[in-house]
């Protein structure tokens, strides 16, 4: 295989990843803070590429149709309103049932991830058929050999990259950050120390919905479609993802992410013909790691009281 | 005593009438059926089809002739097999509903033909194009009024190779109807002498297409051949531009749809479509069906099939007429069909149930809109596809 | 606290009078076919139980099914029987009662897993497809007695479960979850891609063929033409109240008194000696086999197998019935399953929106009821012992 191919193979499985890692921290990040698995993160995803699209119809219906400001209002509407949204999932439902067993959290929110799903198909104007969604960057590619490298997928992966940069940022140099990872340390003694444990879990679930809102437009603009069932894809491999790369650490959820997109690329080269059995391939994988790590190639540190 | 006698006979004459006339108005209900996918992706081929069973039957409740009042009862098979079986089980196990017009799709159209045998419910297919559906069994209940996919492919083999391009990928959904395509426009290509640089299937769902696509950028082939439906015709289509793809994209009446032109924008110019039957316009009832569907005012255009739906649930209702309702006179009657007059054309049943339509339509999308080849600009030379000589 | 040996049975009557109200409501409402006596009978059925709720009525009720459920297992036995009796001619009713009695088949299995032994199994529909196919695949290319083939069915379902024991045991939790979430979506795209067994397209399953007697030709007895549905009812039913004993011998013996103490409290359960690996394994591949018996009948009912039958979101269906009817109570699943697949096939409007209001009624429940419909009750350990 040349090396133009092989380029073209790793850009692709860089974009995978890309989204993959994006959602699989969100996953962390609630994991690390609450102790719980929020499974409808994969559906906030989907609402928030939908309310981009939404926005973007109301502006072209009022008229604007200007490129980059239409992208730049989609990407904040869809932030600010899957922000407020997480928000309100962790006020509303996470937070009461923290006492609850594990399991029943997970259930809820993997019911509420369905809510979210049939809510878009149902509510959303025809929204059971897919949908385009505009090509607002670039659209120019340079060809160099067999591999074509398109400009706006440099963006987009340029973008992602500056946002887990930022967001290793914020965790490890701000105060904020400092809050949440002390919260996610030890609870109690967080609080004693003056943290405010509400404030500190609603921005938490803040920022992993925002990021799932991005994931969400960056994953419109690559395939030019969004339908109401791309959430619920993504939630699992990113869960996945997050779960190889060890619950609680966001470098094992990145690590994860694009490991996930390495399985499948992997397995798209390995079996050419057969390309549909990459996802088969990638999560007997998963359940291999599993068997292998039960909690994931970060190792959790738990302690159990008996 | 004449006075009364008038009167009386007058009141006796009124009453009668009106008896007559409340008698003649208290026609028997009769259900007809009609499965279509409503939802999902190909639903814009649903709703059209609908719409044009449900235009059938409101004409023929207008009509003071006919002899019952109908009701059309509709289910919505979503494009998937497990759900047309299930709706399929649902229409034919209700024993008041007494034929049906059926399925868009071909994968749901195959995966029902059972269901309908086991409980003796006659169907009319409308819009699946799959030769299977008929000629698989021998079911007395299975009929359809549309062509099949053979000639679509024998026509779509002739046109490219005529326009002199030798090399061939070949993506397909691997549903019955993506394999059925395959199958057939192998054969045909391989009759003209053209040559298949690869086959690609993928799922009728897929999202992401770079695996195979990244693939054919290698094969470098001139053509991408695709049997499969709309929604993924629109996401390779647009993928392959991603890639920096080239080629030709030469499809089945799967992507004959306002929705695919809607979906891939200015990268449908170019795109080549082949379909069985004359367009709508130009079909010998095609005016009339089109006057009287703007007439209702629905929501969606009758789309490819939409006159086939009409002619379909024509015929079942004239059935019924003739032989009553009921299921097992409508299969006999039907069985005898010949030379049927409908708004698509003379129908007639071969002894599989399966109607000939012989003209095949070739599409090209020019400046967003199907035009039929031989009026189109690339015909003439002055336009160009991609790689054309 | 009575004493050891002290029999004070509740009466019977309680009970049986639930019963027969029961079913004569599930009668009238599969009879009923215009969607306003439907939603009428839905707010009387809602209304009705919360005026019995209000009024203390229920706690007789459950202290006679209790104390007598040998005499009312049997009463519903024959309730079941009038009412697949009363509607013998109609095809689709009789297949909704025959969805129930499989559904409720496999929700049995899946409360042994996670309501006795607490392993999370979100893959319930995979294993139910994995016997479907099996009966697609033996009934098309072999001549395998049919009855022989559920009992594959549900073997091969077990020993598929089997490959994710090594998983399942070393995992907890939310990494348990996973496990079987990824085998679930694993099946699913290998069901789809493989040509072999039928891709996307599905399979067609011949009818099942019992001493050469077919199930799938309508039968007449003389003037009675009973719907061909009426061989499987009778079979589904059959095979119902076989997993509904074993359930409940299993949860009244030793096996049922070991899983409930390794699901309650591992290491406590480990310092008392029970190998606990060895529990959820019997747990597991049994709930599985059940699960697998269930899918292979069934897919003999249906006539047709796909990948698309048997994905996530249907296995996060059989767990919202096991939620909704109380985990861990035979009972409170079979009234579950009847309310999750009877409603949304009954009440024609909804039918859209029948996935948003399963997962709106189990949040309600998980949030305000956790314990679901019909609570699971404490064990008795004596027999006459009242809490």
């Amino acid at each position: 295989m040349d090396a133009g191919l092989l380029a073209q193979y790793v850009m692709n499985g860089l974009m995978l990843g890309m989204m993959y890692a994006l959602v699989a921290v969100g996953f962390t990040l609630f994991f690390g803070v609450l102790d719980v698995i929020k499974f409808s993160h994969g559906d906030v995803l989907t609402v928030g590429a939908f309310t981009a699209l939404a926005t973007f119809a109301g502006l072209r219906g009022i008229g604007i149709d200007y490129g980059p400001i239409n992208l730049f209002a989609m990407l904040a509407v869809a932030i600010l309103s899957m922000a407020a949204l997480g928000m309100l999932i962790a006020r509303l439902i996470v937070l009461p049932l923290r006492s609850a067993p594990a399991l029943n959290v997970l259930l809820i929110t993997l019911m509420l991830g369905t809510v979210l799903r049939e809510s878009v198909r149902l509510f959303y104007p025809q929204g059971a058929n897919p949908k385009p969604f505009p090509a607002l960057l670039t659209q120019t590619s340079i060809d160099l050999g067999r591999f074509n490298l398109r400009l706006d997928n440099g963006l987009m992966l340029a973008a992602g990259v500056l946002i887990i940069i930022g967001l290793q940022v914020l965790l490890n140099r701000t105060k904020l950050g400092l809050a949440i990872r002390a919260v996610a340390q030890d609870e109690e003694t967080a609080r004693t120390m003056g943290i405010n444990f509400t404030a500190v879990v609603l921005m938490t679930f803040a920022i992993g919905s925002a990021l799932a809102a991005f994931a969400g437009v960056i994953n419109g603009l690559y395939y030019n479609e969004i339908n109401f069932s791309i959430g619920l894809y993504l939630g699992v491999i990113g869960f996945s993802a997050a779960i190889i790369g060890g619950l609680g650490s966001v470098y094992g959820a990145i690590l994860g992410g694009f490991l996930f997109a390495g399985l499948q690329t992997i397995g798209t080269v390995v079996l050419p013909f057969a390309s549909a059995y990459k996802d088969v391939f990638a999560f007997a994988v998963v359940i291999a790691i599993m068997a292998w790590r039960p909690t994931g190639l970060i190792q959790e540190k738990i302690s159990e009281r008996v | 005593m004449l006075l009364r006698s008038r009167t009386s006979t007058m009141l006796a004459v009124t009453l009668l009438a009106g008896t007559l006339v409340a008698t003649a108005e208290a026609k028997d209900k009769v259900k007809v059926g009609f499965i279509g996918p409503l939802t999902g992706g190909v639903s814009v081929n649903g709703l059209g089809g609908r719409n044009s069973a449900d235009l059938s039957v409101r004409l023929r409740n207008t009509d003071a002739k006919a002899k019952y009042e109908y009701e059309l009862v509709v289910l919505d098979d979503e494009c998937k097999p497990n759900v047309a079986v299930q709706v399929a089980t649902k229409m034919a196990a209700d024993n008041e509903i007494v034929a049906a017009a059926t399925h868009y799709c071909s994968s749901t159209a195959i995966a029902t033909v059972d269901t309908y045998h086991k409980f003796g419910l006659p169907v009319v297919v409308w819009g699946a194009v799959l030769p299977d559906i008929t000629y698989r069994n021998k079911y007395a209940e299975v009929h359809r009024v549309n062509g099949t996919m053979i000639n679509q492919n024998e026509a779509n083999a002739e046109l490219v190779t005529k326009l002199g391009y030798k090399t061939f990928a070949v993506i397909h959904d691997t549903t019955d109807y993506g394999k059925g395509h395959n199958q057939y426009f192998s054969e045909a290509l391989a009759k003209k002498g053209g040559r298949i640089v690869g086959t690609f299937g993928v799922t009728a769902d897929q999202q992401d297409f770079t695996a195979e696509l990244t693939q054919i950028k290698a094969l470098n082939p001139e053509v991408i051949y695709f049997g499969g439906l709309t929604p993924i015709g629109v996401r390779i289509r647009a993928q392959m531009d991603k890639l920096g793809i080239k080629a030709v994209f030469d499809g089945t009446s799967g992507i004959v749809s306002e929705a695919f032109i809607q979906g891939v924008g200015p990268l449908a110019e170019g795109v080549l479509a082949f379909r069985e039957g004359a367009p709508t316009e130009k079909l010998p009832g095609g005016k009339f069906f089109m006057e009287k569907y703007t007439a209702q005012k629905y929501d969606n255009p009758p789309e490819a099939y939409g006159a086939f739906a009409f002619a379909a649930m024509d015929l079942i209702l004239d059935t019924i007429e003739k032989v009553g309702p009921d299921r097992k006179k409508v299969i006999a009657e039907m069985a005898s069909v010949k030379d049927r007059d409908s708004i698509v054309g003379k129908i007639t049943f071969d002894d599989h149930g399966q109607n000939t339509v012989p003209i095949i339509t070739k599409y090209v999308i020019q400046d967003g809109k199907f035009v039929e080849w031989d009026n189109s600009e690339y015909t003439s030379g002055k336009r160009k596809l991609p790689g054309q000589k | 606290m009575a004493e050891a040996g002290q029999k004070t049975n509740a009466p019977l009557w309680p009970g049986l009078a639930a019963l027969l109200l029961a079913t004569a409501y599930v009668g009238t409402m599969l009879a009923a076919e215009k969607q306003r006596t439907i939603i009428a009978l839905l707010g009387f059925g809602i209304a009705a139980i919360l005026l019995a709720g209000w009024l203390r009525l229920l706690e007789p009720v459950g202290r006679s099914f209790a104390d007598r459920e040998d005499a009312l297992g049997a009463l519903s036995i024959a309730a079941t029987l009038a009412i697949g009796g009363y509607f013998r001619e109609d095809h689709f009713v009789l297949l909704l009662v025959v969805t129930v009695l499989l559904y409720s088949v496999a929700t049995l299995g899946l409360n042994i897993q996670f309501g006795y032994a607490g392993v999370l199994n979100f893959a319930g529909a995979s294993f139910f497809g994995i016997g479907a196919y099996t009966s697609a695949v033996l009934n098309t290319y072999s001549a395998v007695p049919h009855l022989l083939v559920l009992l594959i069915g549900g073997l091969l379902a077990a020993f598929i479960g089997s490959l994710l024991l090594l998983p399942v045991l070393r995992t907890r939790g939310h990494y348990a979850a996973v496990v079987t979430i990824a085998f679930a979506l694993l099946l699913k795209t290998f069901l789809e891609v493989n040509d072999v067994l039928g891709g996307p397209q599905g399979m067609q399953v011949p009818g099942m063929k019992l001493l050469g007697w077919s199930f799938n030709d309508n039968i007449t007895i003389g003037r009675l033409s009973l719907s061909f549905y009426m061989s499987y009812f009778f079979v589904s039913l059959l095979l119902l109240v076989a997993a509904f004993i074993l359930v409940r011998r299993l949860e009244r013996s030793w096996v049922g008194l070991n899983l409930d103490a390794l699901r309650l409290d591992e290491t406590a359960a480990r310092c008392f000696g029970l190998n606990v690996a060895r529990w959820k394994i019997i747990a597991f591949l049994l709930g599985n086999f059940l699960i697998g018996i269930a899918g292979a009948l069934f897919g003999m009912v249906g006539g047709f197998v796909a990948p698309n039958n048997y994905t996530f979101a249907d296995s996060l269906i059989l767990v919202s019935i096991l939620l909704l009817g109380g985990i861990g109570n035979p009972w409170g699943l079979i009234v579950a399953t009847l309310i999750v697949v009877v409603v949304p096939e009954k009440l024609q409007t909804i039918q859209e929106y029948r996935f948003l209001l399963y997962a709106s009624l189990v949040i309600a429940v998980l949030l305000f009821r956790p314990e679901g419909l019909l609570p699971r009750p404490v064990r008795r350990y004596f027999p006459g012992w009242r809490p």
